[in-house]
């Protein structure tokens, strides 16, 4: 997913999980860069991470993919190695306008990375094509 | 990276221009998606013609997603391509999904033969995203939706993400293996003239396709004049060029060339140029 992102992201990043691994938080000063950076979906997106949000799907093929609660319970699919999301957000403001650099979703994804909050789930190779493939029942 | 298709170029280069380089551009950056922007059937010719170079002279293995049926390889490919044999052919797997949930699916279903089959596939091949995208069964009437972009954008990262995973796979077998690519085309909006629409769509797949190739039909008398049946302008353009251009070390000229030159006769021979 890096290559996707500019290069003060990217640091923002490497700087929350040095951070995190040393103190285990994140410091405001670096809370308010990601607000700075990423605007309104940041507050929205600690606050997934917060509430364990985010799991780390494999199945025995060793395919990865990460899958999101929204705060309406809906499950978001979003894939490992370039930004997607199926929420509207992510359509609109990403996709459709060009004004956000990815949703509340997939920046949940990057903070549990840099902060080690993924919860690991295993799932079959017939379940992780459906998700991938948003067939899967929601 | 566009190597495929560059290769594809120089392995058809008129003869008079000689056929001396046969081999992959040099180091590939980890994702390699190209986008054939142009005429669907000239589109449809050159993906066929890289699955085809890949599987024979490469001897990738290659995955091939089309609506419309193939009934036999077109002749000038079975002229062309020398070292094809049935056993190149056995590489390409052909796939006709009818809908883009057909495709998602069978895309996304890719992982799965990865403990049963030997080699995982090296190239994947989508003819026609805008049938799959655009047409009748995408959802839209007519116009182009944020839905249906949000399904430009599902499918592209679907793609790139399965090429991802192919690739680790792929260096698992053998670490020096070059990364798995992703070839799709798509019709340019001059030929429909829906051009909100396709421009839409095309916005989406810009964003995940790191190089686009788009062909352009030269009209001019010179073609004419020349006895051929058609000329084609091909430009590679997109940041994956731009990081191979960047990353080339003491070569005077770039690792992917951007321009070639597509050269169709009456009998349907296909030669390249480059320009």
């Amino acid at each position: 997913m890096r290559s996707f992102l500019p290069a003060v992201a990217e640091q923002l990043f490497r700087d929350i999980q040095q951070t995190h691994q040393e103190t285990s938080q994140i410091p405001d000063d670096l809370l308010i860069a990601l607000k700075f950076v990423f605007g309104p979906c940041a507050l929205q997106a600690l606050d997934l991470v917060d509430q364990h949000s985010v799991t780390c799907l494999s199945s025995p093929s060793g395919r990865k993919a990460f899958q999101v609660i929204g705060g309406s319970g809906r499950l978001y699919t979003c894939f490992v190695s370039c930004h997607y999301c199926p929420c509207p957000a992510f359509a609109y403001t990403v996709l459709r306008r060009n004004e956000g650099l990815l949703c509340k979703h997939i920046l949940a994804v990057y903070l549990c990375r840099a902060t080690g909050g993924t919860q690991q789930e295993s799932v079959s190779d017939q379940q992780m094509s459906a998700l991938l493939g948003g067939t899967a029942a929601p | 990276m566009a190597d495929i298709l560059t290769l594809v170029f120089k392995t058809f280069t008129s003869q008079t221009g000689g056929r001396k380089e046969l081999t992959v551009a040099p180091p590939s950056p980890p994702t390699c998606s190209t986008l054939v922007v142009g005429d669907t059937g000239i589109s449809r010719s050159v993906l066929l013609l890289a699955a085809v170079t890949a599987a024979s002279e490469l001897g990738m293995r290659v995955v091939f997603f089309t609506q419309t049926q193939i009934q036999s390889l077109p002749l000038c490919l079975q002229k062309r391509v020398p070292s094809l044999s049935p056993e190149s052919l056995k590489k390409i797997k052909f796939s006709y999904p009818r809908t883009v949930g057909e495709l998602l699916q069978q895309v996304a279903g890719l992982h799965e033969s990865a403990n049963t089959s030997p080699t995982p596939p090296s190239l994947i091949v989508v003819d026609g995203l805008e049938g799959y995208l655009c047409g009748p069964g995408a959802g839209g009437l007519g116009g182009f939706h944020p839905g249906e972009q949000s399904c430009a954008a599902h499918l592209s990262a679907l793609l790139c993400d399965t090429a991802a995973f192919l690739t680790q796979l792929l260096r698992r077998c053998s670490p020096s293996s070059a990364p798995c690519r992703v070839i799709a085309s798509f019709r340019s909006a001059v030929d429909t003239g829906e051009a909100s629409a396709t421009d839409s769509a095309l916005d989406v797949l810009d964003r995940y396709f790191r190089v686009r190739c788009t062909l352009d039909r030269d009209g001019s008398y010179e073609a004419a004049a020349a006895g051929l049946q058609e000329v084609w302008h091909i430009y590679l353009s997109g940041t994956g060029i731009a990081e191979a251009s960047s990353t080339k070390d003491c070569e005077d000229r770039p690792a992917v060339a951007p321009e070639w030159k597509l050269l169709i006769s009456p009998d349907g021979l296909m030669e390249f140029e480059l320009v």
